[in-house]
């Protein structure tokens, strides 16, 4: 018990400083957030444009009001997931500062975790309801019924939780990549571009060719944006909903080996090269 | 205006240079902006797969569109991509003292520092959109078809440049000002679909505030149909004059109001 409630003392501060930051760059966080919701908003025009030029109801299975619901809660998770992890590493290898990680008395992946959920607990108090609350009202006046679900969306945000986890150790595997390379805005677009696919953020992984899509749906990308929006649309039955967990928590379990892995053999590295 | 060419070919060799220490580098930034448009294009496909026409637009016509959209915008991210660095750091770590101490202009040389090799995986990208729809699609062609291009290549790419230069000098005022220039630049992506797809309210913001529609769709569509000549080729060249006068403006009142960042 004294060791949980001496790690929270250890790492709170860190999270503490997070929200100052997010606080003390809020006109970056609003305009950033802002240009993200355009995005979204140019996608919802497409498709509006999309279905009034076909002369069916749905498209590919979906209807407009799915579509809709798709793409804000896909931007909806893609922004609660969003893990600066890799930057962060990245700069630090850069410019070197990652030596002091190492002579700290706490674990370094640890300080990061906990300084990101302190900016994310403010963008969640900040985005969360309002985003949710907005879908599910133009749900209702689209079909004339409430269609939120109570049992989905706690399943869903279960499964958000996953997602971060999952998007967090992944970053921070991905920013041991500036060890050999030093453009690190390409090497975040390449990640943000290829990931963004392969999630089922930029179109829907239902879209892509039935094999292609299955092989998908096992990796772990999809559990980072596409299983807990289906979830959220009630598109899984039960068995494909305790599946997707399963999924999910072997992949944060792998995501969570390798980055230990790498740490290590890192830290050998800089060993040898004298800190 | 002559010294400026030379200064200009002297910074880009200079560039070159830095470049070949990181030749790798200069390659991940390119195929990131390839695979960006890459995927995107996919999307279109798929969409197109399951619909002949968007709002009366074919497939070919909006490929056509959509690689007008990216001339003007990889011009600008060739050649004045430093202006990033002032709304981000130039300003906010007291770098900007170096520029004032030299005897060219500022904004000249602030644009001149850095010339963005990455820009080349959207000059790719919209090569290969280019030469695909364009034997696809029956284009009007004329003598003066390819003069009124170069004008309105310039004139589109003054647009996004003034944009950019306008929301930088901001940080002349607040030390940094990198969102804002971000957030505009998530609003472009607007130009790359027909504006008619949006409602009147986007539409009017995309046409008279922040005219985007003037560097692809407005232009694009006249080289489609041949139409409307005074409104898109005009257009596109009072919204670049208009701009880029303000923003000079804009940047020479924030020169005045500039002091150095303490630290």
């Amino acid at each position: 018990m004294s060791r949980i409630k001496r790690f929270f003392r250890t790492y709170r501060p860190f999270t503490r400083a997070g929200m100052q930051e997010m606080i003390a760059y809020r006109a970056n966080f609003i305009c950033f957030l802002i240009g993200e919701i355009l995005s979204a908003f140019i996608m919802y025009f497409v498709w509006k444009a999309v279905f009034l030029s076909s002369d069916s109801e749905t498209f590919m299975g979906f209807t407009m009001e799915d579509m809709v619901v798709y793409l804000f809660i896909t931007f909806l998770t893609g922004y609660l997931t969003y893990s600066d992890g890799s930057f962060a590493v990245g700069e630090e290898i850069i410019d070197g500062s990652i030596a002091m990680r190492m002579i700290r008395p706490c674990s370094f992946e640890m300080c990061f975790l906990f300084q990101e959920l302190g900016s994310r607990l403010i963008s969640v108090s900040m985005i969360f309801v309002p985003m949710v609350a907005g879908v599910e009202i133009y749900r209702y006046a689209v079909s004339g019924s409430v269609r939120f679900q109570i049992g989905y969306f706690l399943l869903y945000i279960l499964s958000l939780l996953f997602a971060y986890m999952i998007s967090f150790y992944f970053n921070v595997c991905y920013g041991f990549m500036a060890f050999f390379f030093k453009n690190l805005w390409g090497t975040t677009l390449i990640k943000e571009t290829v990931v963004g696919f392969l999630s089922g953020a930029i179109v829907p992984l239902a879209f892509l060719p039935s094999g292609l899509a299955q092989v998908l749906n096992l990796l772990p990308f999809a559990s980072l944006s596409y299983t807990p929006v289906m979830i959220y649309m009630g598109m899984y039955s039960t068995s494909q909903i305790l599946f997707s967990f399963g999924l999910q928590i072997f992949w944060l379990f792998t995501m969570y080996g390798v980055t230990k892995l790498i740490w290590r053999s890192a830290v050998k590295h800089l060993a040898i090269q004298g800190g | 205006m002559r010294r400026y060419f030379r200064l200009h070919r002297i910074f880009i060799a200079q560039y070159l240079k830095k470049l070949m220490e990181y030749k790798v580098d200069f390659l991940l930034g390119a195929i990131g902006l390839l695979l960006t448009q890459a995927i995107q294009i996919m999307f279109l496909g798929i969409i197109f797969s399951q619909i002949p026409a968007l709002i009366g637009y074919t497939f070919p016509q909006i490929l056509f569109i959509y690689g007008f959209s990216l001339i003007a915008k990889s011009l600008d991210h060739l050649f004045t991509d430093n202006l990033w660095m002032v709304g981000y750091r130039i300003i906010r770590k007291g770098e900007f003292d170096k520029y004032l101490t030299r005897p060219i202009n500022t904004l000249y040389h602030v644009i001149a520092e850095n010339f963005c090799v990455d820009a080349f995986g959207e000059i790719l990208t919209c090569a290969l959109l280019l030469g695909y729809s364009i034997p696809k699609l029956n284009l009007p062609f004329h003598w003066y078809t390819i003069p009124l291009l170069i004008v309105v290549v310039i004139f589109a790419t003054l647009i996004y440049t003034s944009l950019k230069i306008m929301t930088s000098a901001i940080s002349f005022w607040t030390k940094a000002s990198g969102h804002i220039t971000h957030m505009l630049y998530m609003a472009n992506d607007f130009a790359k679909y027909p504006v008619s797809i949006y409602n009147k309210a986007v539409q009017t913001i995309i046409t008279y505030v922040i005219p985007f529609a003037f560097t692809a769709y407005f232009p694009a569509s006249y080289f489609l149909t041949g139409e409307n000549p005074l409104f898109c080729i005009g257009g596109t060249v009072i919204a670049g004059t208009v701009m880029f006068a303000l923003a000079l403006f804009v940047w020479h009142k924030g020169l005045n109001a500039y002091e150095s960042a303490g630290s």
